[in-house]
């Protein structure tokens, strides 16, 4: 597969009008021309540059994925279901005002305000919640300001086009709380593919990333809630481990709207992405598996610390009683592999389906041997 | 004073076109003009508001082209003289108007001057206005020279009152904007008091009601008027014939190509072999003056612009006479030999002539056109259709294109006509998606705006600019409205029509005779209609863009002001607000970042692109400091301080 860097033609070409735009943000704030609005990259006006960083940056062009793991993570810890797994750990917030204000153990946010009151970094970005549940990416410095930012956002948050504002201004070492896509283009900004415009990304320090299945569209996510809820009333949602459905928490109580209502309006780009854990991250985080009550599991995360940072963060935590932490139970690490696996499968499937060339993956390396290894 | 109220007759001036008519008006004793302004015709009216005091005329820029016929015609009713002046495509609103008006007749003389634009050099068609005359059963002349038009429009009152009917002159842009010699005659001095009497007999041509009824005695008069003037127009001195008595060829022409005709013939040297009949008076035609010349010969050319209209009526008799001046071959526009798009030119007719002639003659070396450019080239900077530095529209139509991506859902403008139709071109970021007439972006929005129902899903957004919102964007605003339909109206208010040069409009304080009138404020009257209205400076970038982007998200009809000043306006021109330059340490240029955002995307012709240094410059010369580009540089390498 060719791995030539080329322009803003190309994205458009390759990514957005093939549906493909995660909303990443890698390819917004670079320059005047692409802008996220909404829950959408847009481009206003072309560009001619042959070879751009909006096109070497984003996750869904191509990427030699084996020399990104060679560069990233140590090759004994390589797994090719979940990536680089150096540990393995089910853990929570110790403090329970940070459970309260997070998603689910509030393992992030925890994480996050450490490395902040620690000076590992100065800059930490996450995800807040706009105007009509639209999500943006901003920049804090301090530990409660991450808190006050908790919770999952399924609509896109365009985080790394954050990144790419923060990385620009005054700030020193600058780590990133992100989705799979995201954590992949942050991951090809560190490959310095265009070294002389390496888009200061030495500044970042930590990536922590969150697993994902999909993130949804937003105009069509509120068409579906109009009938249902306002959306102001919206306090957050989620995708209840095992069950299939998805419950929105409002103001009013907590709507369940079944799986078969809710897989059509994910963001196109979702079907076909084959990473839900985050490889490329320092850490990553889900919620837990601990097979328990929902009400209970809920309050726990299951971690991957995937490099020697990731590490470094974990055993602070530890030390300073940040975290708590609990064994994981027998075979949940499996059940993770073989979950993760089966969506690198179906999404390589669906990729198939597209070009109906199983030798053309469009943005997935073929030769790869972990693309190998689930296809042939 | 104006040359054009010069009172030595007698005396030679140099006029344009467009002023011989003023002044064969003046001559004439006219009494009240309106138009509306429109390339090649504008500055006719211009040109008697300018005098209006001195000649005690009212002059006016009406709302548009059917109100100043209407305007133009009560004065008539009130046995005054007047004129009403404007382009074609303004002949095409006034139709309505102009129909009713012919049936039912004129009293004090009544010109209409259409002006043609062949070529399309100031339209965005070729329309024509000759075929009205023969629609509408009036009398059409067409000047041939300047001192024509003058004489032949100072003639033209008297034969509309001949006749009492309207009386059409029409002129092209060649004509209208080109200058020549003019003969100056007696101004008129006199006074009539307008009055209008209506308690005579019905059919009582002076004294009765105005009206077309009853139909059958009234068409039947008017048609017995147009045989009364082709039989002024057997003897009419507008109508020359230059050439041997047998020709081998006869060519027929009028108007501009008279001139091109003639140049043909002499630079053919054919002045012996090639009769030139050239006419002055087009319809109706003077059925034994051209039977006397077809007769003469058994080749004919006839040579006019655009569309066969001579032809087809010269053709026309010449089947009626068969018998009598026996079968010709015609050459024209309908087999070829001459196009039948695009104005002519000496060389053309030349070829014509030659062609038919069987003589060799080539008008140009094959490479002329080839050489010509290049050397226009070497010699002219490549200058490409764009707005004026400093222009509003680049502004607002930054703002609208990019509400319009953002907004994601495919959106497009209707367009019509004004400065702004050029946002059809990259200069406008090629935002028009559909163009037509005047107002007609309202209309066709508005029927866009009825289409979700089919389930249409794009937004539909017209533009309209000031004058045009009065001309003719209300109607279609008020069908909207009342029809519900989901449309963004972004009204391009620059003070002033500023396309044909700044003539007064509704929404201004003064009119054409620069008297203090009640200006009409749009954004009221959008109200009042019942739309959401908002006003924005186009100037604030990402505001006007915000608003936009709100305002497409909501159902109904909603109207976005842009106000901001036309850069050549007589108040901006004068002074700069920014005085505007690159700091080149910060200018990113061609890299990946910026890749000449400035020049290569929003392209102000204040900016340019210093290819040696490979960095942004702001030429002092050019730019009006609206220090707009400062807004859009992703480096803060432009920078604007403000004039004190
Ligand atoms: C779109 C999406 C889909 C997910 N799907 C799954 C799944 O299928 N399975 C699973 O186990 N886990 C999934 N997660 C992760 C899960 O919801 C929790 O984020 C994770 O368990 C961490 O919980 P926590 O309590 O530590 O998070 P918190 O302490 O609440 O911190 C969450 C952090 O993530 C940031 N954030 C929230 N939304 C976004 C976003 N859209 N983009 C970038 N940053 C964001 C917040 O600002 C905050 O800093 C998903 C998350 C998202 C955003
Ligand atoms: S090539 Fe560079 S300047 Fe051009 S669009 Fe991409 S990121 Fe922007
Ligand atoms: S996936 Fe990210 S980098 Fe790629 S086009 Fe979309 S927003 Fe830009
Ligand atoms: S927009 Fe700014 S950075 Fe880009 S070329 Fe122009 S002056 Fe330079
Ligand atoms: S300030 Fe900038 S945009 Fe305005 S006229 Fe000057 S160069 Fe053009």
């Amino acid at each position: 597969m060719e791995m030539t860097i080329m322009g803003q033609k190309e994205l458009q070409e390759r990514v957005h009008r093939a549906q493909l735009c995660t909303g990443c943000g890698a390819c917004v704030n670079l320059c005047p021309y692409q802008v996220f609005y909404q829950d959408q990259t847009i481009v206003l006006d072309a560009c001619d540059i042959k070879e751009g960083r909006c096109f070497a940056f984003c996750p869904r062009t191509p990427a030699d994925l084996e020399a990104m793991r060679r560069r990233f993570f140590a090759p004994g810890d390589l797994t090719p279901e979940i990536g680089a797994v150096k540990g393995y750990l089910i853990a929570r917030a110790a403090d329970a005002a940070i459970r309260t204000g997070a998603q689910h153990g509030g393992t992030v946010s925890a994480l996050m305000a450490l490395a902040l009151a620690e000076g590992l970094i100065d800059t930490a970005i996450v995800a807040e919640g706009a105007d009509r549940f639209l999500q943006q990416g901003v920049a804090v410095g301090d530990g409660a300001e991450v808190l006050k930012r908790g919770k999952s956002k399924f609509i896109t948050a365009a985080t790394v086009a954050a990144f790419n504002r923060a990385a620009k201004g005054p700030a020193g070492a600058i780590g990133v709380v992100a989705t799979p896509c995201q954590v992949f283009a942050l991951a090809k900004m560190r490959m310095k593919p265009l070294p002389e415009r390496d888009n200061n990304i030495d500044k970042l320090k930590l990536v922590i990333g969150l697993f994902c299945g999909w993130a949804l569209d937003w105009r069509k996510f509120t068409a579906l809630l109009a009938a249902r809820t306002a959306l102001e009333d919206i306090t957050g949602m989620d995708i209840p481990q095992g069950r299939r459905l998805v419950v929105i928490y409002t103001r009013n109580g907590a709507l369940e709207i079944p799986w078969d209502e809710v897989a059509p309006i994910a963001r196109e780009a979702c079907g076909v992405c084959v990473d839900t854990t985050a490889e490329f991250a320092d850490l990553s985080v889900g919620s837990a598996r601990i097979g328990e009550t929902w009400e209970t599991t809920r309050t726990w995360n299951q971690v991957i610390v995937r490099t020697e940072a990731g590490q470094a963060l974990i055993d602070l935590a530890r030390r300073k009683g940040v975290l708590e932490f609990r064994e994981p139970p027998a075979g949940v690490l499996d059940e993770l592999k073989a979950a993760a696996r089966d969506k690198k499968k179906a999404s390589l499937e669906k990729i198939i389906a597209r070009t109906g060339n199983p030798e053309d993956l469009i943005y997935v390396d073929r030769r790869d041997p972990v693309i190998r290894a689930i296809l042939d | 004073m104006s040359k054009l109220i010069d009172p030595r007759e007698g005396v030679r001036v140099l006029l344009m076109g467009n002023e011989a008519i003023v002044r064969g008006a003046l001559e004439a004793g006219v009494n009240v003009a309106a138009g509306y302004p429109g390339t090649p015709s504008s500055e006719i009216v211009q040109n008697l508001a300018d005098v209006a005091g001195e000649r005690n005329l009212y002059v006016e820029w009406s709302v548009n082209e059917k109100v100043a016929m209407e305007v133009a015609a009560a004065a008539s009713f009130a046995k005054l003289r007047s004129l009403c002046a404007m382009k074609q495509n303004g002949v095409n609103v006034a139709s309505d108007f102009l129909l009713h008006l012919t049936a039912a007749g004129t009293r004090g003389g009544m010109v209409l001057v259409a002006c043609d634009d062949p070529g399309a050099l100031s339209s965005v068609n070729e329309g024509e206005s000759r075929h009205f005359a023969r629609m509408v059963e009036v009398p059409l002349l067409e000047p041939g020279d300047f001192q024509e038009a003058k004489d032949m429009t100072k003639w033209a009152f008297e034969l509309s009152e001949e006749i009492r009917n309207l009386v059409v002159l029409r002129s092209v842009t060649r004509m209208s904007h080109a200058s020549g010699n003019v003969t100056l005659g007696r101004l008129s001095d006199a006074q009539p008091k307008a009055e209008f009497k209506y308690d005579g007999f019905i059919l009582d041509p002076l004294e009765g009601p105005v009206v077309s009824a009853p139909v059958p005695y009234k068409h039947t008069l008017q048609q017995e008027k147009l045989k009364r003037v082709r039989e002024i127009f057997e003897g009419s001195p507008f109508n020359t014939y230059a050439g041997p008595e047998k020709p081998d060829l006869l060519v027929v022409t009028s108007s501009a190509c008279t001139l091109y005709s003639r140049e043909a013939i002499h630079v053919l040297g054919v002045k012996d072999r090639v009769g030139l009949l050239k006419l002055g008076t087009t319809w109706p035609l003077p059925p034994e003056l051209l039977k006397r010349h077809l007769a003469s010969t058994d080749r004919v050319l006839i040579v006019e612009e655009v569309i066969p209209f001579l032809e087809e009526n010269v053709k026309i008799l010449a089947a009626e006479t068969a018998l009598e001046i026996g079968a010709k071959t015609f050459f024209g526009k309908n087999d070829g030999t001459l196009p039948s798009i695009g104005e002519l030119n000496p060389d053309l007719v030349a070829a014509a002539i030659a062609k038919i002639l069987g003589i060799d003659h080539v008008a140009m070396p094959p490479d002329y056109e080839k050489k010509a450019t290049l050397m226009s080239f070497a010699k002219a900077p490549n200058r490409e259709l764009t707005f004026c530095p400093g222009c509003p529209h680049r502004a607002s139509f930054w703002a609208i294109h990019h509400a319009l991506l953002m907004d994601n859902r495919l959106g497009f403008v209707c367009g019509d006509i004004g400065c702004y139709s050029m946002a059809a071109l990259p200069c406008g970021f090629s935002t028009l998606k559909t163009l037509h007439a005047m107002g007609s972006g309202a209309g066709v929005a508005s029927g866009f705006g009825q289409l979700h129902r089919f389930g249409m899903e794009q937004p539909a957004m017209t533009v309209c600019g000031d004058s045009t919102f009065f001309a003719s964007v209300m109607p279609a605003l008020v069908n909207a409205i009342h029809h519900r339909a989901d449309l963004t109206v972004v009204v391009l208010d620059n003070s002033g029509t500023a396309m044909t040069g700044f003539q007064p409009h509704p929404g201004l304080k003064v009119n054409a005779m620069g008297g203090d009138v009640p200006a009409l404020d749009i954004a009221r009257i959008c109200a009042a209609m019942g739309a959401k209205v908002e006003v924005r400076d186009p100037f604030q970038l990402e505001e006007a863009r915000g608003t936009l982007i709100g305002l497409l998200e909501e159902k109904g009809v909603k109207v976005l002001i842009m106000r901001q000043m036309c850069a050549l306006s007589p108040e901006k021109r004068a002074k700069k607000k920014y005085e505007v330059q690159v700091d080149e340490a910060l200018c990113l240029g061609e890299t990946c970042g910026c890749n000449r955002l400035c020049t290569r995307v929003f392209r102000c012709p204040g900016l340019v692109w210093d290819k040696e240094r490979k960095k942004a410059r702001v030429d002092e010369v050019l730019c009006a400091g609206c220090g707009v580009c400062a807004l859009i540089c992703p480096a803060e390498a432009i920078r604007k301080e403000e004039v004190a």
